[in-house]
């Protein structure tokens, strides 16, 4: 694992403007994280973990501070490095919903690396392998709307690790899936996390996310309550660990 | 091939909402249908009006002499006429070039007296396209030659005069020197043009006769008329013929002989054009909606593909593909709904004989408008509708693509 931080955040806040009160999700967030860890971030709502998702995937950009992502300054990009930057960079898997319901599971887990203009044929090799590594072979011709939820999860999850991006970000990505597939889900990342090297990096509040994290960071009001590292092997709870309040 | 297929996904896309794409092919088709169908019957209607203009008067293009317009008496001639003729000819837009001698006149029978309007033509330059009206002949024969005998009368003027056929007629009018002129002829005929104040008052000579009577020689008329293949080229023709012809004659267009009709023709396409406008932007305002719409649905979708890598102009691109797929389509659905309705109305027609004869015939300044309405559209005419189709579906979808190019995806994602 290299030294230099992936993803870091130095004193950042974000405030934003509802109406006439201004809310402070972040409260100046210090946070690295290396190439090739299995992060959670998990907190209570409000606690400031989609926001810092949002920034660690060029979504948004700090009210102060700096975010950067492999040493590049994300808030002072302009929209369009940002969008290049989450193309080339950046895999997203979301709660739900992921996928472009008109296109296959196939061409869904391509796009990133259609829009990145990788050649049809390297395409191809990459995404029928992902798919068959997250157990989807032979549904490659299947629309969104033929999969189950989990099943949809898992061809986003290949769209986002085909690009071989730098850093993956999953938002609550076992939000809207049974325990059994939830469990399944997890599997695959971390089996994707260990044979490729992708360094994922979660917001959740789901239990078994944490329990196959190796990083949790515990966000309270914006700010890092605990950030544990867990033994190789470990089943490291946060019930058992500081909780965050 | 290399980057993403937004071509593909903007036609699936499409049919993600298939009545409601249909729906909108729909009314593009039907607002084409009728854009065509109301700009086929005026430019028909128009171009059969201005013909119909140009033989009741002296053709589309009139050579005469300069102050024919203002005081048309018989000493205002053009001499020459068989050279103006041939200068006339040698323009490829012309179809017939005629002698005309037209004035006011008195006619009489032994029953009765009437002012009248009479056209003297020569029967064998004149052809069914420039003197269609005598195709309305009611009774009796047509002139075979300019120094034919007799003398046809509008019907109602006829009836009026109580005249019947092989009756006598006198026609008394001034000649060339300011003096009173008469002559007699058996009535030979009578037509009926469809234009009521035209039948009350029409006289038609052989020109020979008239010449004779007035003192005019063998190429001299008040009118030398000129007739087009395509009307709407008089202004052009005029010019190429004024430049040709002396000081002695001036070169006028059928709407500078017939202000009034002009005025009336302006009127009318004023109106169609405003009828085409509204109809233009209900269908365009039908098709932003049905687009927006589906921007409107898609938002959170548009948040995942921007957070994703797609570039907002890619987003913008693909929904005005949509547009552009709508426009294709509707334009050929447009194509295949007006097919048969104008094949049959462009060949066939609707006889409005039955309405026309209960008005007592229909008349504007004189002219008969035909009985069986037909349809022809101007071939610019067509592709004006067809790139007005297109251009309005495209800009249409505009706003919506550029919405959906900036949309939030913070937030749009958060929309569950």
């Amino acid at each position: 694992m290299s030294n230099t931080p992936i993803v870091q955040f130095q004193g950042v806040t974000r405030v934003f403007q509802q109406g006439d009160i201004q809310v402070q999700a972040l409260r100046g967030l210090d946070l690295a994280v290396q190439s090739g860890e299995f992060v959670a971030l998990w907190g209570p709502s409000g606690s400031g973990k989609t926001t810092a998702l949002n920034l660690i995937g060029a979504l948004d950009r700090p009210t102060s501070g700096s975010v950067k992502l492999e040493g590049k300054e994300l808030g002072t990009m302009s929209r369009r490095e940002l969008s290049a930057m989450r193309r080339d960079r950046i895999g997203f898997v979301f709660q739900a919903y992921n996928l472009i319901p008109v296109l296959t599971a196939f061409e869904n887990a391509e796009s990133v690396m259609a829009l990145q203009g990788t050649p049809a044929s390297e395409r191809r090799s990459r995404v029928m392998q992902l798919l068959e590594d997250v157990g989807l072979k032979g549904m490659e011709n299947r629309r969104p709307h033929e999969l189950s939820g989990g099943q949809q999860q898992r061809v986003a999850i290949a769209r986002a690790i085909a690009s071989n991006p730098a850093v993956v970000l999953a938002d609550e990505p076992t939000a809207n899936v049974d325990s059994e597939t939830a469990e399944k889900l997890l599997t695959i990342m971390a089996k994707l996390n260990a044979d490729h090297g992708a360094t994922f990096i979660f917001s959740t509040h789901d239990p078994r996310v944490m329990r196959y994290a190796k990083r949790l960071v515990g966000l309270v009001d914006g700010r890092v309550h605990t950030d544990v590292v867990k033994e190789q092997g470990a089943d490291h709870h946060p019930e058992t660990a500081a909780h965050p309040a | 091939m290399t980057g993403p297929n937004l071509v593909a996904l903007a036609w699936r896309n499409l049919w993600r909402q298939k009545r409601r794409t249909v729906l909108t092919l729909v009314s593009i088709a039907f607002g084409g249908f009728l854009a065509v169908l109301m700009t086929a019957m005026q430019d028909r209607s128009f171009a059969d009006f201005i013909d119909n203009a140009a033989r009741f008067g002296a053709g589309h293009v009139t050579i005469q002499h300069p102050e024919y317009r203002d005081r048309p008496t018989l000493n205002r001639t053009v001499e020459g006429t068989d050279a103006l003729r041939g200068i006339a000819e040698e323009d490829g837009r012309v179809v017939k070039v005629v002698d005309r001698t037209s004035g006011q006149a008195m006619v009489s029978t032994a029953k009765d007296s009437f002012g009248a309007f009479f056209i003297a033509y020569d029967p064998e330059l004149e052809t069914d396209e420039t003197m269609e009206f005598t195709q309305g002949l009611v009774a009796g024969r047509l002139f075979e030659k300019a120094d034919d005998d007799g003398i046809i009368l509008g019907h109602i003027l006829a009836k009026n005069l109580g005249a019947e056929l092989g009756d006598k007629v006198v026609y008394t009018l001034t000649d060339r020197k300011g003096e009173i002129v008469s002559g007699m002829e058996r009535l030979s005929g009578t037509v009926n043009t469809g234009a009521i104040s035209t039948d009350a008052a029409l006289v038609l000579l052989p020109i020979g006769n008239i010449r004779n009577v007035v003192g005019y020689d063998d190429h001299e008329s008040t009118q030398v008329a000129v007739f087009l293949k395509d009307g709407r080229r008089a202004p052009s023709v005029r010019d190429a013929i004024d430049a040709k012809v002396d000081d002695t004659r001036v070169v006028l267009t059928w709407d500078e002989l017939q202000p009034e009709i002009k005025a009336f023709v302006a009127m009318k396409i004023g109106g169609g054009r405003m009828f085409e406008i509204v109809i233009g932007v209900l269908v365009a305002a039908g098709i932003f909606n049905t687009i927006f719409m589906s921007v409107l649905e898609r938002t959170r979708e548009f948040g995942i593909m921007l957070a994703i890598g797609y570039s907002p102009r890619q987003i913008f691109s693909m929904v005005m593909f949509e547009s552009g797929f709508l426009a294709i389509m509707g334009l050929v659905g447009a194509v295949l709904v007006t097919a048969y309705p104008y094949w049959y109305m462009h060949g066939t027609g609707i006889d409005m004989t039955e309405l026309y004869a209960e008005q007592g015939g229909v008349d504007i300044g004189g002219v008969g408008l035909d009985p069986i309405l037909r349809i022809g559209i101007y071939p610019e005419n067509a592709a004006v509708i067809a790139l007005a189709i297109v251009i309005a579906t495209l800009l249409a979808g505009v706003y919506p693509a550029w919405r959906a190019g900036r949309v939030d995806p913070v937030e749009s994602i958060n929309l569950m």
